[in-house]
């Protein structure tokens, strides 16, 4: 692969990958951010992948094809599976409104962007030019579990920080070791399940999962 | 590049013609899409036109208790959208204007139209000028910054703000059209275009029903010859918005030298360009209903958090 | 000597591995109740084998695979299985209490039990791990596992303790993860390049870029903090370990919150070398007030009793990084020491309150009466438990805050160390207050069955048990004995304490 068309094709992604984290603050309906989130692995899978066409590395291939399996394909259908009990799937009114988020998303990437200085100026190449784009998943995806209240919001948030830490992880030295990138993935994917299972309860137990009803345990 | 070359001056001299000239055409072509889309039979592409001849030979009117603003708002409209056309890189990138093609400008001079029509929206005195005004300005207040910051973005890796500077270094990378700085700069700018001259999903063009009007309900008092300069300046605004729209990403046949043997297929790229984009924006309202006003912002603020992400994006994304 | 030596270091993954089958297997009946204890017991055992085995001189560190026992590794296997074995000895009863009164089912004592070998497992995981990845893949495991024994019981409270649980933990650790992959990235840039082993890190920290090490190491304090339940994301602690089943609480305020920590001295071993002691010694001083300060504002008023535990447990922590921000020999000994005692005197607190709330039928304070008249053994044992928490000889508490308070005015942390003080004054007259309150006056009026008249709907008996009483005050006397000699562990404590800072 020529440098110019990695380039153009790493940035590609990248790009597609944080457009992916700023819709799922802009749209409210629930099976809409589930489908966006689906984009969004298959937007990771294709940043490794393309990293893997690069360094002609077939672990990272692999590796690749397992981002794809689980990010794109596993948990979307699991959020969908949780969804497709759940009532009117709307959000409720988020306690920030729309346009205030996103314009709190354009202050986060600008905070990513000053955050991540030393890290480029550590390894100066394009991948690493493009880390403030993972930093920036992570902050958006901590900011939609702050400030959503449906139950499955907040695990779509949770999921996107792991997404851009995964993404870092991916543009900074090309992975972690294998033996710790199959226990992460283990662990997301049983914590999607455990919450998965315990929003089943909620909504059985408080009859919806605006988490706004669980208020009983204060001081 | 600057200086009056005879292309240049050529070059401009057309573009104004052009602009004015094809500006109803344009108009008229993209309502007989929608109306062929919609089933109807349609007025034809010259419809625009004969309104425009009709209504300058109407009796000038002018509503009592309206001033100078009122009567100056029409002509201010088509003034500095005839000074966008000349400068702008329709035709040529060499005009010998060059130099007020900057983006700011450009920009400033679109916006002092707009508000010159809400001021004399507000000027009559009357509840439907009034509230097309605030809403208006509502929508303007979100539009100008994403209209500067996506054009900014494109000009950071230029290094100018220079439209044609702009256009021409395009012409010489074409490898950056696909890059996420272009797209993202792409789609805001197409939904602040599509909010700036008032089509849908923001403003329906087509209603007849003052409390979801933006645009008419701010020219409801003008009647005869001023009606006639609004609606030939509302068209010419379309055609340059989407005339910046088609360079800015696609600008290929444009005349960049001092030749002027380049220019008839200037014409023809630019009017083709031109023609497509706005049949393509009337194909897609079919499928669109207008937005409540209320989550008109909401849209705005996204098209406008996606140019912020790609002046982000030309400053670290290679 | 390799075989034996992968033995050792796998017996304390192993145990509790097979212990977990068994119960999947035959399910909870007479005959299994104790496997857990046993397995525990196994997992005690294996640490201080390895304990004896790294005090020798030339084995400091036993490696098979990925992982490895160091002297503090073994001090840690040590402190889970002594928390490990009295929480497990105290189930069966527990769970018969439980059983009797219609909220367990046996099928789900056999997943309580399945579950919580599974939990001491990626403890010991965590503490053998070699490799910073595992160790974070292991503290996220434990999360998951506990997340369906949090909310086991099924009621509302239980629910909303649980997901508060599971969300805040999992993003915390999730910042913790941020922060790995940053030093694996400063690490990858060094000409010994380490990758994410910490002996290896440790060694080479030097040559590290600072600026990228200081931002990882933020992210791994605050990550792992938040599991250790520290300041600012501590928020799930109080809801979570008051709403679970008292074992299981015992486990995670006594040993689980520990072994988070031990993640942060770690870390806090990398981090020194590559960019300086001040910044670890200025971000865990900052967390310490902040967590002994939030823990104090909320035991003032406190109406549970078991939320009170909770946030004593805060205040614990704070303690702790306070003794980690001193960073001398004095202070990490100390710290060890407390890691220790306040294992094992919450586990036996936890222990007293679950028996409390069987026997009244309610967790608030005001809900509990005359409690030293009623039941003299249990009250009893948490009078002497909440005055081994607030700091009174003979218990090895007094010695290891003392320790820690000298530490901190001889490092430098004089007027820090003397809000924390006056904070840990406050909480201490806070919980005699609650406990007070409990315990003293006259005994409350009893139905002819000897349940209990008035508030709650408490259903175990007055006499305390065997099963709950013994590992009560085991864990009681062990603190105390602990306080008046601590020949045991000395040694093992000083070579844990040079692990860390490196042997004078």
């Amino acid at each position: 692969m020529s440098d110019t068309a990695y380039v153009q094709l790493l940035d590609l992604a990248c790009g597609a990958f944080l457009l992916a984290a700023v819709l799922v603050l802009w749209r409210r309906e629930l099976a809409v951010i589930v489908r966006v989130f689906a984009l969004q692995g298959l937007a990771l899978a294709a940043i490794v992948a393309v990293i893997a066409g690069h360094d002609r590395s077939a672990e990272l291939g692999a590796l690749a094809c397992g981002i794809l399996a689980l990010r794109a394909g596993l948990l979307p259908w699991l959020l969908r599976r949780a969804l497709a009990g759940a009532g009117p799937a709307k959000e409720t009114r988020p306690l920030v409104n729309v346009a205030a988020s996103l314009l709190g998303a354009a202050v986060l990437t600008m905070i990513a962007y000053a955050v991540s200085g030393p890290l480029v100026t550590l390894a100066p190449s394009p991948a690493t030019h493009a880390v403030p784009v993972g930093l920036t998943v992570v902050l958006i995806g901590f900011f939609v579990l702050v400030t959503r209240r449906r139950a499955l919001s907040q695990v779509v948030g949770f999921l996107l920080v792991d997404n851009g830490i995964t993404a870092t992880a991916f543009l900074t030295t090309a992975g972690v070791p294998l033996l710790v990138e199959l226990g992460v993935s283990l662990d997301v994917l049983f914590a999607v399940l455990v919450l998965q299972l315990l929003a089943t309860r909620i909504r059985d137990t408080f009859g919806d999962t605006d988490l706004d009803e669980l208020q009983e345990l204060h001081d | 590049m600057s200086g009056w070359t005879p292309a240049g001056v050529l070059g401009a001299g057309l573009q104004v013609a052009m602009v004015v000239a094809g500006a109803p055409l344009l108009l008229g072509a993209m309502r007989q899409v929608r109306a062929r889309l919609e089933g109807r039979a349609g007025a034809g592409i010259g419809q625009p036109w004969r309104d425009l001849r009709k209504l300058t030979r109407k009796e000038p009117i002018r509503p009592r208790g309206t001033t100078e603003v009122f009567r100056a708002a029409p002509v201010l409209l088509v003034a500095t959208t005839l000074v966008v056309a000349a400068v702008g890189p329709f035709l040529t990138t060499s005009s010998p204007l060059d130099r007020v093609a900057d983006l700011f400008a450009v920009v400033a001079l679109l916006t002092l139209g707009t508000v010159a029509l809400a001021l004399a929206g507000l000027d009559t005195g009357t509840a439907f000028g009034g509230m097309g005004a605030s809403r208006e300005m509502t929508i303007a207040a979100l539009v100008e910054p994403t209209l500067l910051v996506a054009i900014f973005a494109l000009s950071v890796r230029v290094g100018s703000t220079n439209l044609g500077a702009i256009v021409t270094s395009t012409l010489h990378d074409p490898g950056r059209v696909i890059s996420p700085v272009s797209l993202l700069a792409a789609v805001a700018l197409l939904v602040a275009i599509t909010a700036e001259t008032g089509r849908l999903p923001v403003d329906n063009p087509a209603t007849h029903l003052e409390l979801t009007m933006v645009h008419e309900a701010m020219v409801l008092e003008y009647a005869g010859p001023d009606l006639a300069l609004v609606e030939l300046a509302s068209a010419m605004r379309l055609a340059v918005f989407l005339g910046l729209l088609a360079n800015l990403f696609v600008p290929w046949g444009i005349a960049t030298g001092a030749g002027v043997a380049a220019l008839l297929p200037a014409m023809v790229a630019f009017a083709g360009k031109v023609t497509l984009l706005g049949v393509a924006l009337a194909a897609g309202e079919v499928f669109l209903a207008k937005l409540r006003l209320f989550r008109v912002p909401e849209l705005l603020a996204g098209s406008f958090v996606l140019a912020l992400l790609a002046v982000a994006a030309s400053f670290f994304l290679a | 000597m390799a075989h034996p030596t992968t033995l050792l270091l796998a017996a304390p993954i192993a145990l509790p591995l097979l212990g977990a089958a068994i119960y999947a297997a035959a399910g909870w009946r007479r005959g299994t109740a104790f496997t857990g204890a046993g397995c525990a017991a196994g997992l005690l055992a294996a640490g201080i084998a390895l304990a004896v085995r790294t005090s020798q001189p030339g084995a400091a560190a036993l490696t098979a695979g990925p992982l490895r026992a160091d002297a503090l590794s073994a001090y840690m296997l040590v402190a889970i299985g002594a928390v490990a074995l009295l929480a497990t000895a105290a189930t069966p009863s527990y769970l018969r209490a439980e059983l009797a009164a219609g909220r367990a089912s046996p099928r789900t004592c056999c997943r309580h039990g399945v579950l919580v070998q599974a939990f001491l497992a990626a403890m010991a995981l965590a503490v053998l791990a070699a490799n910073l990845g595992v160790l974070w893949v292991a503290v996220e495991a434990t999360t998951v596992i506990t997340a369906f024994l949090v909310g086991q019981r099924r009621t509302r409270t239980a629910l909303e303790a649980a997901w508060k649980y599971v969300v805040i933990c999992s993003a915390g650790i999730a910042l913790a993860f941020l922060g790995t992959v940053l030093l694996n990235f400063a690490a990858a840039h060094t000409p010994a390049r380490p990758g994410l082993d910490w002996a290896a890190l440790a060694a080479g920290a030097t040559q590290l870029d600072p600026d990228v090490t200081r931002i990882a190491v933020a992210l791994l304090v605050v990550g792992f903090g938040t599991k250790a339940g520290l300041a600012p994301l501590h928020a799930w602690l109080p809801d979570a370990h008051s709403q679970a089943p008292a074992p299981v609480s015992a486990l995670m305020s006594g040993v689980l919150l520990t072994v988070a920590f031990y993640a942060v001295l770690r870390v806090k071993a990398i981090a020194d070398p590559a960019v300086g002691a001040g910044f670890t010694r200025a971000l865990l001083a900052g967390i310490a007030l902040i967590s002994l300060a939030v823990a104090a504002s909320l035991l003032l008023a406190q109406r549970d009793y078991k939320r009170m535990l909770a946030y004593s447990s805060i205040e614990h922590m704070g303690l702790l990084a306070l003794g980690a921000a001193a960073g001398s020999r004095l202070a990490i000994t100390a710290v060890l020491l407390h890691i220790l005692g306040h294992g094992l005197t919450k586990a036996a607190l936890f222990l007293c309150s679950g028996r409390i709330q069987q026997s009244t039928g309610t967790s608030l304070v005001a809900g509990v009466r005359g409690l030293a008249a009623d039941q003299p053994v249990l009250a009893t044992a948490f009078g002497l438990g909440i005055a081994a928490l607030t700091g009174f000889p003979p218990f090895s508490l007094f010695a290891s805050e003392l320790g820690i308070a000298r530490a901190g005015f001889s490092s430098g942390l004089g007027w820090v160390t003397a809000a924390a003080l006056l904070l840990v004054l406050v909480i201490a007259a806070a919980m005699a207050g609650h406990t007070g309150r409990m315990l003293l006056g006259a005994a409350p009026d009893r139905g002819p069955a000897g349940q209990p008249a008035g508030a709650g709907t408490g259903t175990a008996h007055r006499r305390l048990p065997a099963g709950t009483a013994v590992p009560l005050m085991a864990g009681l006397v062990a603190c105390a004995a602990l306080g008046i000699a601590a020949h045991p562990v000395h040694q093992l404590l000083l070579n844990a304490a040079d692990t860390l800072i490196g042997a004078p």
